[in-house]
């Protein structure tokens, strides 16, 4: 419950673009950005560094707490940063606030884009800052694993017992093409152990994946023989092609293509959780 | 002669008897060779490959350059970066402004007439149609505005050129739509990009279709060239293959481009270079953990444009993995040489002509076998065709490391240009900060340690051994 107060309660927010203060949950603006710290505007009009350009919307924020940020990004207390905010004037020189961001340009020195600010929060107070911003990204994510799990025509828990080529119908008057971004469609047979969500147990289901190690599927989910997990399963409306075999009969094919639809075996009670939460 | 070689003394060299310590290679005054991931992505991890640049002739100092760099905010961002150096390569600044999803799947781009202006040609991720884009000023954080699109297209390849007020715009692609399997094609646009043209340039009988590298080369006079494979026919994975090129005298303004240069052999346009060569087509690691199957690169003189030079790789069956070839022709591509440098297990290769004629040839090549192999990247430049050369190692690292997190490993293609007195141009390698690596020296801009070879992040942890682009300049032979 203190997890769910602390997202539904919506905090009075500064928001970018917006006339005044409006209302927005934290986890809103969590789900919108990827930098978010705590710091103090050192100048307004200005940057931190001469590779962005200056506008009446930059300010420069001397970072005090970094809560998020991506592991390739160097932010760390004490650097300034320039964030271009949602409007002129809506930042002023000693204003202390969380910063909820995207990154926008990276060189010598950070500069982000302002989803949205929090004013007020101290640095003493960042620990329990840090705890908010993890549970509304916690929040963040169960709500879109909810809704990957809502658009799921499957969900199963299983193995993964064979893995083959996929024979796909040819399209008509379209030929095969030889691209290095040909996804070079495999098929996995999954031994259904949990019919979590329009399956049964015992079941064998054949989902489709890109076998390419091309970049255009870097990121895509891959299977392999023995593999065991949490599968979201869409039907399959990508290859054209939405039928295969399994044991001489004509069963729909499915896909798993957003890194997702592909969790651990140990998630079924994680996702089980999520079909019951209103 | 700072560091020339002359072909004749490389066979002296290798005709001596005894063993011979392995010279380091040479430095060569001027040259300059700089890490492109600035130092606030210091912990950046990702493999940075298949990198090109864009350059303004009239400000030296503005350049714009890419990878398979994703958005550092992560997957759920709906640009993609593109990074810019307004100092003339000594430093770079990352900017998300390519709309599509993170990273592309392919990008090229060139510069307009009028700097800071840059048109880019990728596959957008995600289903990856073919996005031709445009930046009024490529140093402004705006997204670049879409111009063109389309499905079913692979490798754009941007070449531009401007005619009075008007940027005239190349984009070689191989359009999987075309009619009758005969796919390579220029979307041309003599407006700025404001519309473009599909002009089909395969006038023969194809395999299905062409290959993929479908690449433009623009000269002063509006002569355009454009290269590509024929496939001709496959069998498993070898394609066999035509290398031909096409030629237009005016800019490819009139409705039916590309017919000016014509085979003797069966009166066709496209002067076939090379016929019936072996391309072997292989989309996993092959070379040095790269695929290969689709170098092709072609460099007019842009003050002379009777003068083009052509590269290409096939697999020559002398137990090499894949060979890189060279020939020129000096009437317009009516006649070509023979081989003038021929590079076992290479790839990646990229031509360009100096305004004083000098030619210079980008490549990278797999050295050495299983865990001692390297990947050594080389400009070499020649004013005589390549019977004397000067040959510059840029880069000289390990093959086997990192392991690959896709393909392109290091990329289809890099690339080289070159402006005044200078070839510039950026290539894809293993980023250990060890001066031995770099014989011409290397700049990095993100955190490392030399005395340690280690790459740190922000907090000083180390970081993992990735691939990072390279940008370098190196002082054209006078």
């Amino acid at each position: 419950m203190h997890t769910r107060s602390a997202i539904l309660l919506a905090v009075a927010l500064s928001l970018p673009g917006s006339a005044g203060v409006a209302q927005m949950s934290r986890a809103t603006l969590v789900k919108q950005s990827d930098i978010i710290f705590i710091g103090t505007v050192t100048q307004v009009g200005a940057v931190a560094v001469p590779e962005v350009p200056a506008s009446p919307r930059t300010v420069v924020v001397r970072v005090d707490q970094v809560l998020e940020k991506p592991s390739a990004v160097a932010l760390a207390p004490g650097d300034s940063v320039t964030v271009e905010t949602g409007r002129p004037g809506s930042l002023k020189a000693g204003t202390q606030a969380t910063f909820y961001t995207t990154g926008w340009i990276f060189g010598r020195g950070v500069a982000v884009r302002e989803v949205g600010h929090e004013p007020g929060r101290s640095p003493v107070v960042a620990a329990d800052e840090r705890d908010a911003v993890a549970r509304a990204r916690h929040e963040v994510n169960d709500a879109d694993l909810k809704a990957h799990i809502q658009r799921a025509a499957m969900v199963v828990a299983g193995r993964v017992e064979q893995v083959r080529p996929a024979e796909l119908a040819a399209a008509p008057a379209r030929p095969k093409r030889i691209s290095e971004h040909d996804p070079d469609w495999q098929e996995a047979i999954i031994q259904v152990e949990d019919g979590i969500k329009g399956a049964q147990a015992g079941e064998r289901v054949v989902v489709r994946f890109p076998g390419s190690h091309d970049v255009a599927w870097v990121g895509t989910p891959k299977f392999a023989v023995g593999q065991e997990g949490t599968f979201l399963l869409h039907k399959d409306s990508t290859t054209g092609s939405p039928l295969t075999m399994i044991a001489g009969r004509l069963v729909p094919a499915y896909t798993a293509l957003h890194k997702v639809d592909v969790l651990s075996k140990q998630d079924a009670t994680r996702v089980r959780a999520l079909i019951r939460k209103p | 002669m700072r560091a020339r070689v002359i072909a004749v003394g490389v066979a002296l060299c290798i005709a001596c008897k005894g063993p011979e310590l392995p010279k380091p290679p040479a430095k060569v005054a001027g040259a300059q060779v700089v890490d492109l991931i600035p130092v606030s992505l210091s912990g950046e991890t990702w493999q940075d490959a298949e990198p090109f640049l864009a350059l303004y002739p009239s400000n030296p100092r503005l350049m714009a350059a890419s990878a398979f760099t994703p958005n550092p905010g992560g997957s759920a961002s709906a640009t993609a970066p593109i990074f810019v150096s307004d100092d003339g390569g000594d430093s770079w600044t990352l900017r998300n402004t390519v709309p599509s999803q993170t990273m592309t799947a392919d990008i090229t781009h060139a510069v307009g007439g009028n700097p800071p202006m840059l048109y880019a040609g990728i596959l957008k991720v995600p289903d990856f149609p073919l996005n031709e884009l445009k930046a009024n000023d490529f140093l402004s954080p705006a997204t670049m505005t879409l111009q063109g699109f389309r499905a079913d297209i692979d490798q754009p390849f941007v070449r531009t050129t401007a005619v009075g007020n008007a940027d005239r715009v190349y984009v070689g692609l191989n359009d999987f739509d075309a009619p009758d399997g005969r796919t390579a094609t220029v979307d041309v646009s003599l407006n700025g990009g404001t519309t473009y043209a599909p002009r089909r340039i395969e006038t023969r009988n194809t395999a299905g279709q062409n290959g993929p590298s479908i690449r433009p080369a623009v000269a002063q006079d509006h002569t355009v060239y454009v290269a590509y494979f024929g496939w001709r026919s496959n069998a498993g994975s070898d394609v066999t293959s035509d290398v031909v090129v096409v030629r237009d005298d005016s800019g490819a303004t009139g409705t039916t481009p590309f017919r000016d240069l014509v085979d003797p052999s069966d009166h066709l346009p496209g002067r076939l270079v090379a016929t019936h060569v072996t391309i072997p087509w292989s989309n996993a690691p092959t070379l040095g953990q790269e695929r290969i199957g689709s170098t092709l690169s072609i460099a007019v003189d842009a003050l002379h444009s009777d003068n083009v030079y052509l590269a290409w790789a096939d697999r020559v069956g002398t137990g090499d993995i894949y060979t890189v070839h060279v020939r020129r022709s000096t009437d317009r591509g009516a006649t070509w040489s023979g081989d003038l440098r021929t590079l076992t297990n290479a790839t990646d290769a990229s031509l360009a002509v100096s305004t004083n004629g000098t030619v210079g040839l980008l490549y990278q090549q797999v050295t050495g076998s299983a865990g001692a192999s390297r990947w050594v990247t080389r400009l070499e430049q020649s004013r005589d065709g390549f019977a004397t050369h000067q040959d510059v190692v840029l880069a000289t690292v390990p093959a086997t490391t990192p392991p690959f997190q896709f393909l392109p490993y290091i990329g289809d293609y890099n690339c080289l240009t070159t402006r005044g007195n200078q070839f510039l141009g950026i290539f894809s390698a293993n980023n250990t900060p060890d001066s031995a690596n770099f014989p011409q020296g290397v700049v990095y801009q993100r955190r490392v340690d030399f005395p340690t070879h280690r790459l740190v992040d922000g907090s000083g942890t180390p970081v993992a051994v990735s691939i990072d682009p390279f940008f370098f300049s190196v002082p054209v032979l006078p």
